[in-house]
Formats: C-alpha cells, sequence, structure tokens
C-alpha cells in the first residue's frame, strides 16, 4: 500500500471549469486545447494557450497541479502541431503533459525535461512490458490504466512497475482496447483516436417519434428511448442493437463508473492518483463529483470508510446507472 | 426529444403572470442585452465558433411562449415566438424555465438534466454543445446581461438569484411527489 496520499485527478473543460474543480478540492485538473490535439476535442470545449497559462496560475496559486492532455495520435505530415501543443503546454508552467503517440513523447522527453511526462490511457498500456518500454525510452512517470483491469491485475501490475499508477475511478466507460477503437471510424469516417471525438457531433441526431426518441450517429440507429426512460451518451459503444435474433446492448451497457466504493482496494492495490472522467460535463458536474470523491479520499486517508457516494451521484450518471466495471469483474 | 422527468415547474401563479410579460417588448430588449454583452466580453462569443450563426430555439415548457436566439456576437437577436414558433430552427432546446435557468447561471449540468430527460434537444447537435459549453465557461450573472456593474449589481445579482431561489422553493412544493432532480 502507498502511505503517500492518494492525487484526486478532476476534469476541466474550461477555464470556469477547471476554477470549479480546484475550489471543489482537487489536487490535480486535466485539461486540453482547442484543437485535434487532445482526445475531448468537442465545439466550445477547451483551452487557448493564454486561457492555460492562467489557468495554470490560477491553479498553482490554490495549490494544486494542472495535467495538459495532448494525447490524440500525430497525423502524418502534420506532427508539427502536436509538437506546438507540447511546447506551449511546457511553456505555460504545466506540471505534466499526458500523451500516447511516439512522436509527441519523444518531442517532450527530448525538449522539455523539466515536465512530468503521464502515459494517456490512450496508450491501452496494460502490461508491464509494455509500460516499461514507455519508461526506458521517454521517462513517463506515470501511466493512466485502461478501464479493463480487475483490482488484482492493477495490484499485480504495480508490483512489477517502477511508475506510478492513475485509474478511473468515475465517469463514462470505454471498454474497448482505447487509442484502438474502430467503431465510430466505420460509422463516420472519422477516427476519435485522430480527431478527439468517439461521435462527432456534427454527425449525431436525435429524432421525436410517436413511441420515443430515436438517437443516430450518421446513418447508424445507435438506440430508441420510450417516454421517460433515461437516456445515454450517443456512441455507438453503448448502442443497441440486433444480432442472433436478440436486441442488447451488445458492446456496453449505457451506465456510468463509479468506484467510489473501491477507493480504499485501489489504495491497497498501489494506486498513486483516482481521475474523474468528463471533461465534456458542466461546473455543475464537476463541482458535484469531486466534492464527493474529496470526502470519500480523505475519510480513505484516514483510515475511515468511504462515503456513500454512490447515492450522491446518481443523477450525474449516464444513463442514471452506475457500475464497478471491470474492477469487479464479475464475468470471469 | 422531449422533457419527460420532471425539474419543478413554475407555481401556478408565477406562469400565469407571463403572459402579460410576453406583450412588453421582450425580444428587443433582450436582443440589447445580447449585443451590450458582446461588446463587454467579445471573447466570450468565440468559443461558439460557426455556431454563433445558428438559430437557437428555447422553449420552456411552462410559458406559453418561446424564444429564438441568434447568439452572433454584435449582430445577436432574440425574437418572442410563439409555441410553433421554433420549427425554423437549427437547434430547438426545451425543458422547465427554473431548469434552463440552471443551466444558463451555472447551477445545473446539461448532461445530467438531459440524460434525466429534463430537457430536450433536436437539431444540429454541434450547435447545441457548442452553446453549451461557452455558457459554462461564461459564469453569466444576472446583471451581466442587464449591463450593470459596482454596488447596482450586486443588489440585482442578489435579488434575482434570491428570487430565483424562493421561485425553485415553490417549484418543489408544487411538485411534491418528487420529480426527479438532475
Amino acid at each position: 500500500m502507498t502511505t503517500t496520499p492518494m492525487e484526486l485527478v478532476c476534469p476541466a473543460g474550461t477555464p470556469a471549469t477547471l476554477r470549479a474543480a480546484v475550489q471543489a478540492g482537487a489536487d490535480a485538473v486535466y485539461c486540453g486545447f482547442r484543437d485535434e490535439t487532445n482526445a475531448r476535442n468537442f465545439p466550445g470545449l477547451n483551452f487557448s494557450r493564454d486561457e492555460l497559462a492562467e489557468g495554470v496560475r490560477f491553479a498553482h496559486d490554490h495549490g494544486s497541479k494542472v495535467l495538459v492532455a495532448i494525447n490524440t495520435f500525430a497525423r502524418v505530415g502534420d506532427v508539427d502541431i502536436w509538437k506546438k501543443a507540447a511546447d506551449a503546454a511546457a511553456e505555460s508552467g504545466a506540471d505534466a503533459i499526458i500523451a500516447a503517440d511516439f512522436a509527441v513523447l519523444d518531442h517532450v522527453a527530448k525538449n522539455h525535461k523539466q515536465i512530468r511526462l503521464h502515459l494517456s490511457v490512450q496508450a491501452a498500456a496494460a502490461t508491464p512490458e509494455a509500460i516499461g518500454f514507455y519508461a526506458a525510452h521517454f521517462g513517463i512517470r506515470r501511466v493512466v490504466l485502461p478501464r479493463v483491469l480487475s483490482l488484482q491485475e492493477i495490484a499485480a501490475l504495480n508490483r512489477a512497475i517502477d511508475v506510478e499508477t492513475e485509474a478511473f475511478v468515475f465517469g463514462g466507460l470505454c471498454v474497448m482496447i482505447e487509442g484502438r477503437c474502430y467503431l465510430s471510424s466505420y460509422a463516420t469516417g472519422k477516427s476519435p483516436n485522430l480527431n478527439g471525438v468517439c461521435s462527432p457531433p456534427e454527425m449525431v441526431s436525435y429524432e421525436e417519434g410517436p413511441s420515443g426518441t430515436t438517437a443516430r450517429l450518421s446513418d447508424f440507429t445507435i438506440d430508441r428511448y420510450g417516454r421517460g426512460q433515461p437516456v445515454g451518451y450517443p456512441t455507438l459503444c453503448k448502442g443497441k442493437f440486433k444480432a442472433g435474433g436478440k436486441t442488447s446492448h451488445l458492446f456496453e451497457d449505457p451506465v456510468s463508473l463509479n468506484a467510489g466504493g473501491m477507493i480504499a482496494g485501489l489504495k491497497a492495490a498501489g494506486v498513486t492518483a483516482l481521475k474523474i472522467e468528463g471533461r465534456q460535463r458542466g461546473k455543475g458536474y464537476v463541482s458535484e463529483v469531486v466534492r464527493a470523491f474529496r470526502k470519500a479520499v480523505d475519510a480513505v486517508e484516514v483510515g475511515g470508510d468511504a462515503v456513500d457516494i454512490d447515492r450522491l451521484l446518481a443523477s450525474q450518471s449516464e444513463g442514471a446507472r452506475q457500475t464497478a466495471g471491470a474492477y469487479e469483474k464479475k464475468w470471469r | 426529444m422531449q422533457p419527460q422527468n420532471a425539474e419543478p415547474m413554475l407555481p401556478g401563479f408565477v406562469r400565469h403572470l407571463f403572459p402579460t410579460v410576453a406583450g412588453l417588448p421582450l425580444g428587443p430588449l433582450l436582443t440589447l442585452s445580447l449585443r451590450s454583452l458582446a461588446s463587454r466580453r467579445p471573447g466570450l462569443f468565440e468559443r461558439l465558433g460557426e455556431s454563433g450563426s445558428a438559430c437557437f430555439g428555447i422553449d420552456p415548457v411552462d410559458l406559453a411562449f418561446a424564444f429564438c436566439v441568434v447568439p452572433d456576437g454584435q449582430r445577436s437577436s432574440v425574437r418572442v415566438v410563439g409555441k410553433d414558433g421554433t420549427a425554423g430552427s437549427d437547434v430547438v432546446i426545451r425543458g422547465p424555465l427554473l431548469a434552463l435557468l440552471g443551466l444558463l447561471d451555472g447551477t445545473l449540468d446539461g448532461d445530467a438534466l438531459f440524460f434525466s430527460r429534463v430537457i430536450s434537444i433536436s437539431g444540429r447537435t454541434e450547435a447545441v454543445l457548442a452553446l453549451r459549453n461557452t455558457i459554462e465557461d461564461a459564469e453569466l450573472r444576472p446583471a451581466d446581461l442587464l449591463g450593470l456593474r459596482g454596488i447596482l449589481a450586486g443588489c440585482v445579482d442578489r435579488g434575482v438569484l434570491s428570487a430565483l431561489s424562493i421561485a425553485r422553493r415553490l417549484a418543489d412544493n408544487n411538485n411534491p411527489s418528487g420529480a426527479q432532480k438532475a
């Protein structure tokens, strides 16, 4: 078990949300630039260079860190966009760059030795060999773990590696091999790993019909919702499809991860930092979720029981349902 | 998508007051207010990008009228329209007035209201997202919309926010079966 307190890493899609996360008790916030270099490239979201510098000043003044996600994969011929983003992040005084692409990792390792490198979940590194490779070649200090590992697997991994681990504890789930998902590339012609969004919003539509609502991505129907039924994000991996004569959520249910009850277990497994997903979410979500997790983490750190954050955060969850995800892996 | 689960609706007597307000030049006043905001905080509208020229139909389901808003900086416009008047909009956002105001002042989370179907959206999803994210970052106070500063702004903010808080409490009492709050 680690003796240092676990770090609570929180999302910030806008400067206002960064301030909200810091004020709610975030040890660190993660954010990205307003372009395709980060994996939450939604309209109206993210930071300009000046906004990042101002955000870093605000966070540091309040004792919080800023981690900058430059975590999509660089395109052939356009690598400079990613390199310049890394330069700007380093110039802003940010505490770490979160990256997955070899070109970005290499650029930061060679040119910005003062800034920490965190390996993005987009790299899907889940073995000691893979993580060891990134540590040996680029000097990564932390790996963000894919959301497919059980607690036991994380504990075993931590015993075999020399870098910190960061685990998701709340928010949207990705059950694919992150960074290598081609579902929406197939449906929309745009890769989430290059453009930064799983469902390009210009290709999402909701249509009202007599029996409810139909959600579509491009020409694909994702799901139909009856009146009053909770809805989820319009991503193909959470869609309902017919296969083998049965209609079901083939890939993943529209539920949110909530590992609030497993904080002590994650600490015992050697996890350094707990990550809350949701850079696309607003200040209301960030404030509420960060405050609840701050309370829970603090309780665990002094040897108490985690507070009942499942109940506190039910309304913030996709589809109004929650799961402990792979951490429990009951299907095995 | 129609709103299904209820964020508390306005109390009946408040709803009955609003049709008289609709008769006032509400559209031109809101247009002036938005253009004045654009001149004071031009950066705010940059987040909208191309969506700034889109027409947003805002339909408070507990009022008898709706709004068509084009948040295009100094060329912004707001029109008060009938319930069918939002049909030609690029985007329509529907929900109880208090929920829509909660989105505007950042006290409520748009995704949570959407998941639980308190609000509904139709039309260009990218424009909705851009508007939502712009409003989130703007941290608007009532005085910002009225172009007020200093002590007067503080008084107006306190007054309007207290009134909203009272309206929410009244609405909660009006919906004792508990409408699912997002």
